[in-house]
């Protein structure tokens, strides 16, 4: 069974994945910071009682688990895959958790909110993803009647959340553009269209991988197909703005640019040692020359599931053990020396 | 830069006061910058998580009159969250706080979200909505009742009619047939 991010069909440059989160509340309850231990627990246990079946809906297999079950590394690599964000991370109240084999649906219950529920794909698909929230959405709410309000929509613990729930993002792959001197500014015009652009891993010129996540800033106001077509429209418009300052690098400096993609495959399929930077900065390259076709896969091969390999949490629990800083080095050459494929 | 009130930690916030014109400027480490009292901004230095609390600054008092002053007052009856609580955590308590603080918040919420009426999905299934709670025991049973179970399949019914999808409803079509024949012969 193939995780999400191990897709490497209908695949398009630059877009590592798309990304739609629901949060919802049950109106039987408090919100979840207001809930005593043995409410949190009672929430829980009816919520995942209510979605036990929830294989009906889709077809997909789904597991379920408590937070407290998991072991600090487990519960680290899924906050590495986003399936568990960090303020979830710290909760000593019962958490559930539902996610489907592949890994693109997961639902968070008792976390910041009663409900949360994230679709996510490898390729650049919003609408089909909303389709299936909406689904799945309508399926929770035929067992609990949400908290809902004429005027504010959905209720939820955070304002920022409040109206549709909503938030939809596409993560893509710039790295050429981030380099530019205008990159800043775009990230402010970005802002008065009302999306953000953040970096993946870390802000401006610290994100190593050059992945940036397209998201819209506003939930209250707008219909989820505005959303949608919102942060669409800003993601295809980044797109093409990188496709173009590529297209032109390569017609220029097409030796320069074989070169960097070629040395970067060098490195990673040979180096005995790696630092997380060096990894992503070489994957970043790695994954541009794929894209531009300079580089070519004997299988296929998806870049961003590296990415995701070589966190420190995952590398941790491939070896079952904590490595030392030196050893986590050795953990992630290795790593992508296994997987990385031939050059055709 | 070392910051100019301890004098071992690094400068990291430069604080500009004007006053009656004269302007004046400081540079602080964040500990020293804390323990100073800029007013409502001090918010800012608290907690390690400053994000949050500039939402706050947002959400909360700006130059209160009397009145306000009495409305900080308000306690959500169900979760005993204070709006003065809301403001500092930029939480709410539970979906009640929204009825109860709705006139303090309304222009808030536009200020955040840049509206403040909702105008997309609404629940398809909010008639059916005490399942109710097993007392003792904490395993309480969202099994759907008969009756329940009608009511979600003749939503479903109109819902999929609504969308063309006449083979789905057929399904929820005869489902109800099922339900009701079982009714008739358990009476």
């Amino acid at each position: 069974m193939h995780k999400w991010f191990e897709q490497t069909e209908n695949r398009r440059p630059n877009v590592v994945n798309s990304r739609i989160r629901l949060v919802r509340n049950w109106d039987q309850y408090r919100f979840p910071k207001t809930l005593a231990p043995m409410e949190s627990e009672e929430l829980v246990k009816r919520l995942e009682f209510g979605l036990r079946n929830l294989k009906e809906l889709d077809g997909r297999d789904y597991e379920y688990a408590y937070l407290e079950e998991l072991d600090e590394l487990s519960r680290r690599t899924l906050r590495e895959r986003r399936i568990l964000n960090s303020s979830i991370l710290e909760k000593k109240e019962t958490v559930g958790l539902i996610v489907s084999r592949d890994e693109s649906v997961s639902i968070v219950l008792n976390g910041d909110d009663h409900i949360r529920m994230q679709f996510l794909s490898s390729s650049l698909s919003l609408g089909e993803l909303w389709r299936m929230a909406d689904q799945t959405d309508d399926y929770v709410n035929a067992r609990f009647s949400y908290a809902f309000d004429e005027k504010y929509g959905y209720l939820t613990s955070f304002p920022t959340n409040t109206g549709t729930g909503l938030r939809a993002s596409v993560t893509l792959h710039l790295p050429t553009l981030s380099m530019g001197k205008k990159f800043q500014s775009l990230i402010g015009d970005m802002s008065r269209f009302g999306v953000s652009l953040r970096g993946v891993y870390g802000e401006g010129s610290e994100n190593y991988g050059a992945l940036y996540e397209v998201v819209n800033q506003k939930t209250l106001g707008s219909t989820e197909q505005e959303i949608i077509d919102l942060v669409n429209q800003a993601a295809g418009q980044l797109n093409s703005q990188e496709q173009q300052v590529r297209e032109k690098a390569l017609k220029n400096h097409r030796l320069e640019r074989e070169d960097e993609a070629y040395k970067s495959y060098g490195v990673l399929k040979y180096a005995r040692r790696l630092s997380g930077k060096d990894a992503m900065i070489f994957l970043s390259q790695m994954m541009a020359g794929a894209d531009d076709n300079i580089l070519r896969f004997r299988e296929p091969c998806s870049i961003y599931r590296l990415m995701l390999g070589i966190q420190t949490a995952n590398l941790q629990k491939l070896s079952h053990k904590p490595l030392s800083k030196e050893e986590l080095d050795v953990a992630r050459a290795a790593y992508i020396r296994k997987e990385l494929p031939e050059l055709v | 830069m070392l910051c100019e009130k301890c004098k071992i930690r690094e400068a990291n916030i430069k604080y500009t006061e004007v006053i009656n014109g004269v302007k004046n400027e400081h540079n602080l480490c964040s500990q020293c910058a804390k323990e100073m009292d800029f007013g409502h901004y001090s918010a800012i230095f608290d907690g390690e998580f400053p994000l949050g609390k500039i939402l706050s600054t947002l959400l909360g008092v700006e130059g209160s009159s009397h009145k306000e002053d009495k409305l900080q007052q308000i306690v959500c009856p169900v979760c005993k969250t204070s709006y003065q609580e809301f403001v500092e955590n930029s939480r709410f308590g539970c979906p009640d706080c929204y009825s109860v603080f709705d006139l303090l918040i309304g222009d808030k919420m536009k200020k955040l979200q840049g509206s403040s009426a909702h105008t997309g999905k609404k629940p398809k299934f909010q008639k059916i909505a005490a399942i109710p709670k097993t007392v003792g025991g904490s395993q309480a049973e969202p099994e759907l009742s008969r009756d329940e179970k009608l009511e979600v399949l003749k939503a479903r019914l109109q819902e999929a009619v609504l969308k063309e999808e006449y083979e789905m409803a057929a399904q929820y079509r005869d489902q109800i047939k099922g339900l009701n024949r079982e009714e008739e012969q358990d009476a």
